[in-house]
């Protein structure tokens, strides 16, 4: 039966003295993974000597599972399918070999097992994973050299990295080759990768004694590029793979993707603005380190896809270079005491117009393979710049007029439900009177005088099907989720009690809101009322349920064509996809999907507070975008929405990209009203 | 160490619909929204932003009328080292020649080297208040201020005429300004850090006494604007509008 030689033909004596091959190998590589485990050391404990504490720790069951999901079977990775082969391909054939290298190690000193078929299987595993390794490289070169796509980084550091991943797998099969060649086992067909490259030596002619000698040089070659690269990992761009992994492992797990943490403070209470490296916690300093530069947030990106200055991938590698620059002297200066001056990161390293630009959409969260956290950093230093009073006229204005009448509009707010004036039956004071679902009504649906149509179309659906509703009148406010996102925490805060103050008067079953924006924060960062959780429900939610339970019935089936815009707020951030594509259909209508759908949803660019900013400089708008995207479809001639802000939003994008006549923006309620 | 004071008063919010209360000669307080004088806001933002530049001390002065807390720890909150509150019967309604005698004693107190106001408010029936504070002081008045530095004892302002002309003068100290604009608009303060204010800063109450309003107007009646019958548009080229407007004047007889 034959057995796994070990260390074949490899002198047992160098230099006149007597040592064992495996005692070369153990020392190389350990004195090789005590180097990188100490390089790594350097770069990690940065983290947590200029960042500041934040608790991760907890959950490591559910840790353990992201790192498995994340990291080993890297589920993120493969949703780019083809880049994402790649980087599997590649990762998994290293894995093999090095599961492969452990597992001969077992049975070299441990316990022997390689020997008959399970050698076989082992010979056999290996050689296939060096084949798809190879075509795993080949696609990496087409896309790096050939494809070059804009969002990838082409530095230095990237080829040296795929020259030494793809030196180490060609000295490993050529290693393989001559021992094939010389002993031409029977079982050689079970490595077919290294058979065939052997049958170039067989057919050379060269002697067993030449080709020993090269099997002992291209052996030796192969363990001082493995220690090499072991050796350089934390300091090239194989860094992610540490980084990466650790960055799935402390992914936030204490609250819903929906829900921002509140301002951190220090060990006396003091509130922390971020406007300096020290500022930010060490899962934040990770994410820089964690960032592979893969560039998916980049396409992603509404912001960036406008031609704004933020690119989110800048954003991320921005905060590792400030890191690597002045990691140094901040600790320097806290060993001294004191915090020196640190050097400013916000307004310096960070452009303020850079943070401004994010609406907050959460694509770049979404699609990023290692869990890097754009949007909750981007919001931890627009808070500074809300507390130095550094915000836009326009933003000020709204801001200001929230403070004051509880909407951005700035009108009084008497004039909240003047859109109901005249709705006969009169819609229920839910603070009067108890109803079964309470109508957040939003400030776009009760102020916009362009929406009043739809506002009093979702009350008339409402009568029609005799739910029980009721509205809160003047309690209601802006319910601040955009507030939050803006950075202004403590305006937030006031907009907050006062809607809890009007809620905790008013007995509901349940809050049914329009609002995908109020939706979210209702839902995740209003606390609870004592009496359990809050029900809340998005009207898309509630028309589905209605109509599966019989209570709303269409009398027509509208037989439109239409495409269906996913809100970043009920789809990305609340999972939100099915329901309104359930009702969108109940009424008779064929969906048609845009190429961007679902969890790839496109943001109209209002989100985030930016619907209140000056829109400075931009190439396309994403709305434009959206509705050139809608419009390219196929028969498609009507663009269905699920929020007030996209009505506006893509109302206007119709008509500054001059496609009256080829597409209409309807809110999903009209449908509904229609078919009714 | 130059010391501002700036006096400030809460005016309708014109968000509101104004209504008249049933005597006829007031608006009803009941469906009054008050909000901070916008130019008043521009004299605290000037006064800052001269702090800011060359030192000094601010004092911000109010009376005491609803909401006005809020005002004035946002005041605070921007940087206003000490704030003040005339504590007098200003919920029934009073004049700015009462107000204005309110701050000039108040004044006399803190002994400011500059006063800067608002150079009008929306509700000025009587006059704005700038220029009777400095006749009840004896200090020189320079109104429509749209810029200002400080020399020694001297001012140095920027103030506007109609017709985008700017005159600049220089005004001896003491003085009151009456700021049109602030050189920069006024600043976004945050929440929380009003509300920060208001449990580390304290507002200091200063008597207003007995509030005299003589001197000001007697309201016989108070009226919401009517609506009148339609215009009538004149058409035509320069001439013809000319010659049809000269043919209303003789009908009606201004001419």
């Amino acid at each position: 039966m034959p057995e796994r030689a070990h260390y074949w033909e490899i002198p047992h004596v160098w230099f006149g003295v007597e040592i064992e091959p495996f005692v070369i190998v153990y020392t190389i590589m350990f004195a090789s993974a005590l180097i990188m485990l100490y390089r790594f050391y350097r770069v990690a404990s940065v983290w947590w000597k200029v960042g500041r504490a934040e608790r991760r720790w907890d959950k490591l069951h559910i840790r353990l599972w992201n790192f498995i999901k994340y990291g080993i079977v890297q589920t993120k990775v493969l949703k780019d399918r083809i880049p994402g082969t790649m980087h599997v391909i590649i990762a998994w054939a290293y894995f093999i070999f090095f599961l492969g290298t452990a597992l001969a190690t077992i049975d070299d000193h441990w316990f022997k097992f390689l020997e008959g078929n399970v050698l076989v299987a082992y010979k056999f595993i290996l050689d296939i994973f060096t084949i798809i390794f190879f075509v795993g490289a080949g696609m990496a070169i087409y896309r790096r050299y050939f494809q070059k796509p804009k969002r990838l980084t082409l530095d230095p550091g990237f080829t040296r990295t795929l020259v030494m991943i793809t030196v180490i797998v060609i000295g490993g099969l050529l290693t393989e080759s001559f021992r094939l060649a010389v002993d031409q086992p029977a079982m050689a067909w079970s490595s077919p990768a290294g058979w065939v490259v052997a049958q170039l030596w067989i057919a050379m002619g060269a002697s067993d004694t030449t080709l020993i000698n090269w099997h002992l040089g291209v052996w030796l070659f192969h363990l001082v590029t493995v220690a090499g690269t072991i050796i350089s990992l934390p300091v090239g761009t194989l860094l992610h793979g540490l980084t990466g992994p650790l960055n799935m492992f402390f992914s936030k797990l204490d609250r819903p993707f929906g829900e921002l943490a509140p301002i951190a403070l220090t060990a006396d209470g003091g509130q922390i603005y971020t406007s300096k490296l020290s500022d930010l916690s060490w899962k934040q300093l990770l994410d820089g380190d964690a960032c592979t530069e893969c560039g998916r947030c980049q396409d992603a990106c509404p912001a960036f896809a406008a031609g704004t200055p933020l690119n989110p991938k800048e954003l991320i590698l921005g905060i590792r270079d400030a890191l690597r620059s002045d990691a140094a002297a901040i600790i320097a200066a806290a060993v001294m005491g004191g915090n020196g001056d640190a050097p400013a990161l916000v307004g310096e390293k960070i452009e303020e117009e850079v943070l401004w630009s994010c609406t907050t959409c959460g694509a770049c969260v979404g699609v990023c393979p290692v869990l890097i956290e754009h949007v909750d950093t981007i919001v931890d230093m627009r808070r500074h710049l809300v507390i130095e009073g550094a915000v836009d006229a326009e933003l000020q204005t709204a801001l200001s007029n929230l403070g004051r009448y509880g909407n951005s509009f700035g009108k009084s707010d008497r004039m909240r439900t003047r859109w109901a004036k005249g709705v006969e039956p009169k819609i229920k004071d839910a603070g009067r009177e108890e109803v079964e679902y309470l109508w957040f009504v939003g400030d776009y649906a009760s102020y916009s005088p362009t929406l009043s149509d739809i506002t009093l179309k979702t009350a008339a659906v409402f009568q029609k099907t005799e739910l029980d509703f009721g509205i809160l009148y003047k309690g209601e406010n802006h319910s601040g989720n955009d507030v939050r996102r803006v950075g202004e925490e403590g305006l937030f805060e006031m907009l907050m009690e006062k809607n809890l103050k009007a809620l905790s008067r008013s007995k509901f079953g349940a809050i049914v809101t329009t609002d995908p924006h109020t939706y979210n924060t209702l839902k995740h960062e209003y606390p609870s009322n004592g009496n359990g959780e809050w029900k809340v429900l998005h009207y898309s939610e509630l028309l589905d349920q209605m109509i599966a339970s019989g209570q709303l019935k269409f009398s027509k089936k509208l037989g439109y064509k239409v495409t269906y815009h996913d809100p970043c707020y009920l789809g990305r951030y609340n999972g939100i996809y099915d329901a309104p594509r359930r009702v969108i259909e109940a009424t008779g209508c064929e969906i048609v999907e845009m190429p961007r759908n679902r969890d790839q949803g496109f943001c109209c660019g209002a989100g985030g507070g930016r619907i209140w900013m000056e829109e400075g400089e931009i190439e396309q708008r994403p709305s434009e975008s959206r509705i050139n995207e809608a419009v390219s479809l196929d028969g498609v001639d009507t663009f269905i929405v699920a929020c007030p802000k996209d009505v506006t939003m893509y109302a206007d994008a119709v008509k500054t990209t001059g496609q009256e006549d080829q597409i209409v923006v309807k809110d999903l309620i009209e449908l509904v009203h229609e078919a009714l | 160490m130059t010391h501002i004071m700036v006096p400030v008063k809460l005016v309708p919010d014109l968000v509101e619909e104004l209504e008249i209360a049933e005597s006829g000669t007031a608006l009803d307080m009941a469906w009054l929204r008050l909000i901070i004088n916008e130019f008043d806001d521009h004299a605290i933002e000037q006064a800052i932003l001269l702090k800011e530049r060359s030192g000094g001390e601010v004092t911000v002065i109010a009376p005491d009328q609803e909401g006005m807390d809020d005002v004035l720890f946002t005041a605070a909150a921007k940087g206003a080292d000490r704030i003040i509150k005339l504590i007098g019967d200003f919920e029934e309604g009073t004049n700015n020649h009462a107000l204005a005698r309110a701050f000039a004693n108040a004044a006399k107190e803190v002994g400011p080297d500059l006063i800067l106001t608002g150079v009008q408010g929306n509700d000025d029936l009587d006059g704005s208040v700038g220029p009777y504070l400095a006749e009840y002081l004896g200090m020189a008045y320079v109104g429509y201020v749209a810029g200002l530095s400080l020399e020694g004892d001297k001012a140095i302002v920027q103030k506007e005429y109609p017709g985008g002309l700017i005159a600049e003068m220089e005004v001896t100290l003491p003085a009151v300004l009456g700021i049109q604009a602030a050189e920069e608009p006024p600043r976004y303060v945050a929440v929380s850090k009003v509300r920060q204010m208001m449990k580390e800063a304290s507002i200091d109450e200063a008597d207003a006494g007995d509030l005299d309003t003589s001197g000001g107007l007697e309201i016989n009646s108070m009226y919401l604007p009517e609506a009148a019958e339609r215009a009538e548009m004149l058409e035509g080229d320069e001439e013809e509008i000319a010659t049809k407007l000269v043919e209303i004047f003789k009908e009606i007889g201004v001419m």
